[in-house]
């Protein structure tokens, strides 16, 4: 599903990744652990396109969508979707309207919009949230916007940093649950970025250690 | 403890640096021969002369704000946003307008459409004298306000793109282009800077006294500095002041409601990480070339015409000469204005940051009202306020003039000041209390070293502003310590066209130093 080939990324002169091949295979819960500044995010970031590997190739679907400092197929058009690590819920935006962009820029029509929003809600828990606004949740009902609105659009691909770093032992396992169901459910590969060794063993199919 | 009570000094000093001087204007409105009376007022407002002055200066005031507010906005993002070449020089560029003394450039335009000038030279007279028929009315005033207040929009559209975490943008980008990114997301989140933005330029513009006075267009504010300059009648003077204070007190009271109502909190300013800039790709090169029509147009052209209209040197020695003292007296009073400035705003903007004390909303909307208020009102109000027998020390001194940068440019350095200790985690302080330093010395050893940028940053604004009043200056200066951009105001009456337009260019020569010092400090902002 995904592969990456040979890929070089340097930041300031500095090696961030350093000829990592990779192959994710579909429907694989695939976490990544390591130290702090191993290149964990950047990795995810290659993958989503949000930036370019300095050399080597990034195939996703057989297709190559970034080579050799270029991207070549824009993240919008990698049916991938990502949960950030801050989350990046916009706040001008009721819950609904943060899982509806998508779908609106793409011309899905509103009853077939508000139908899909109100399903993902239910998926995660949140029926009866659409028209709160992000800054009146909860930090685990953020998360859940958060993980609804990566799933809203049915990615192939689902890339997710560190998105249960900043909540509490208790709602982080919940959580943890929550998206191996999910993933089971609707069936998308899971690339899933950690530091945290118990969340990578509950989460992962396979683990990849970078950074040593 | 100690730091409230410290900060209530602030509040104090500020109180009568930007409060006391409202409250004068007040009560002398009221007032006519040490009477309390409503007659100054009747005097003013019944007179349909005075209503048809207003509805012009709203009707100038708002064809400026409909112009700038896109054109701002549009450039900001382009300056800001974009992977644009050369877009830092432009910014400073475009920069130039505002931080010279708006009638500078009415002067380099009405030199560009003399019969002598570079326009009739090349269209011929007709042409040249059409274009200068245009120039001297509303449709110059609208063009030339709308070129100086222009930056207000850009820098603040540039600020708020700043603030917008890259995450954002980016799980937009997940789904959606650049346009649509761009649409939904980006621009919501900068609204707020336009709204602001919007209400500023209208009450400069609003009351701006230069430029519509010397293209001989008749306005409001006009009036009232000609009640206190020419006739001396002070309780008309203030009586007349008191409707432009309302119109801003209402419009920015306006913008808070509308804010606080239809926008999301402000976000926090992300320096760590560089904003994702819009690959223009095959536009790059033309809309580069659209800006630097737009940067000619309104900083170089108009410098261009006055540079050949003051001719050789021998006529930039003569202007010098003519100018005497006042060159000094604009470097002296900036620079102390800027320090005095500094120091001040460094501690409110502390104060607005930290919401150290309940006043601190107040605090910082005094400033910003009086940072829209029209320079020859705050001048008025400081008259109102020194112009006693105790005020002497202050109101036959230049430190009236001082006072008045104080008032009129606070919320330059607070808002400064407060930009750039959002970057600065309260608990980079709270670590210094635990091991027992005193607010003092906090301030000293970690907050002010950790803020030098915009500690420097807000004393070169500061001081660009100071240097580019003429309305305050003019209204309090006290005998013999005109400024610059005074005397040359003052000049144009009876100077030589040659005179004026060499004392113009010097004006702008002194200008641009300083913002060179300023584009060294803007490399954060425009990357």
């Amino acid at each position: 599903m995904i592969v990456l080939d040979r890929i070089d990324r340097y930041r300031d002169g500095r090696p961030v990744l350093e000829d990592l091949s990779l192959h994710v295979e579909a429907k694989e819960r695939l976490v990544v652990v390591g130290p702090s500044g191993c290149g964990k995010t950047t990795l995810l970031r290659i993958v989503a396109g949000l930036e370019a590997p300095d050399r080597g190739r990034v195939v996703i679907a057989g297709k190559v969508v970034s080579a050799d400092g270029r991207i070549l197929v824009e993240p919008k058009d990698r049916q991938i979707g990502m949960v950030f690590q801050d989350l990046a819920l916009w706040p001008h935006m009721s819950v609904a309207g943060n899982l509806e962009f998508g779908l609106r820029v793409r011309g899905v029509a509103r009853r077939e919009r508000g139908v899909r929003v109100e399903r993902m809600l239910r998926e995660v828990g949140l029926e009866g949230y659409r028209n709160r606004r992000p800054s009146s949740l909860s930090g685990g009902e953020r998360q859940r916007v958060a993980l609804a609105r990566a799933l809203v659009l049915e990615p192939k691909i689902v890339l997710m940093d560190e998105p249960l770093s900043s909540l509490d032992e208790a709602l982080n396992i919940r959580l943890r649950r929550l998206i191996v169901q999910l993933q089971e459910r609707l069936g998308f590969t899971l690339l899933y970025v950690t530091h945290n060794k118990d969340e990578a063993s509950q989460i992962a199919t396979r683990l990849l250690r970078l950074g040593g | 403890m100690e730091r409230g009570r410290n900060l209530w000094w602030v509040v104090a000093v500020s109180g009568v640096v930007t409060f006391l001087p409202l409250l004068a204007l007040a009560v002398k409105s009221f007032t006519i021969d040490g009477h309390l009376t409503l007659e100054a007022y009747r005097r003013v407002l019944d007179t349909p002369q005075q209503w048809r002055l207003f509805e012009r200066s709203a009707i100038l005031a708002s064809l400026v704000t409909a112009v700038t507010l896109p054109a701002g906005l549009l450039l900001g993002m382009v300056l800001g946003k974009s992977d644009l070449p050369l877009r830092r020089l432009f910014t400073l560029l475009l920069l130039i307008p505002l931080l010279v003394p708006p009638y500078i450039w009415a002067v380099g335009w009405s030199d560009l459409f003399a019969p002598t000038g570079l326009f009739a030279h090349l269209f011929g007279q007709e042409a040249a004298k059409v274009a200068s028929g245009y120039l001297f009315g509303l449709y110059g005033c609208v063009f030339i306000l709308s070129c100086v207040y222009l930056p207000i929009p850009l820098i603040l559209t540039m600020a708020l793109l700043r603030s917008v975490p890259r995450s954002f943008e980016e799980a937009g980008r997940m789904v959606a282009g650049w346009p649509a990114v761009l649409r939904h997301i980006t621009l919501p989140l900068v609204a707020p800077a336009l709204l602001i933005a919007g209400v500023l330029v209208f009450l400069l513009a609003f009351g701006e006294l230069t430029v519509p006075n010397y293209l001989r267009y008749d306005l409001y504010v006009v009036e009232s500095f000609t009640h206190f300059s020419a006739f001396y009648d002070f309780s008309a003077a203030t009586a007349s002041a008191v409707p432009i204070v309302v119109v801003a007190l209402a419009l920015l009271l306006l913008e808070e409601r509308v804010r606080l109502t239809f926008f999301s909190e402000p976000l926090p300013p992300t320096s760590d990480i560089p904003m994702a800039l819009v690959p223009l790709g095959r536009y790059r090169w033309p809309v580069a070339f659209s800006v630097a029509l737009w940067v000619g147009l309104t900083a170089v052209v108009p410098t261009s015409a006055l540079a050949m209209e003051a001719g050789g040197w021998a006529n930039y020695v003569e202007a010098i000469q003519r100018a005497g003292s006042s060159i000094g007296h604009t470097l002296l009073f900036a620079a102390a204005g800027a320090t005095l400035l500094s120091v001040l705003g460094f501690f409110t903007g502390y104060l607005v940051r930290r919401r150290a004390l309940p006043l601190w909303r107040i605090v910082d909307a005094t400033t910003l009202f009086l940072f829209a208020l029209p320079g020859s009102v705050v001048g008025i109000a400081l008259v109102a306020l020194w112009n006693t027998p105790l005020g002497g020390f202050v109101y036959s001194t230049p430190l009236i003039i001082l006072l008045g940068y104080a008032a009129k440019y606070l919320v330059l350095p607070s808002r400064i000041t407060a930009a750039q200790l959002a970057l600065i985690p309260p608990s980079m302080e709270e670590a210094a209390q635990l091991v027992g330093a005193s607010w003092g010395q906090r301030i000293l050893y970690i907050v002010a070293p950790l803020a030098w940028r915009g500690l420097l940053a807000g004393w070169l604004v500061a001081y660009l502003f100071c240097m580019r009043d003429t309305a305050i200056t003019m209204t309090l200066y006290p005998p013999g310590a005109d400024t610059l951009s005074v005397r040359i105001f003052t000049l144009m009456a009876n100077g030589s066209p040659e005179l004026i337009a060499a004392l113009c260019m010097v004006t702008v020569v002194l200008t641009l130093v300083p913002l060179l010092f300023l584009g060294t400090l803007l490399r954060g902002v425009v990357r």
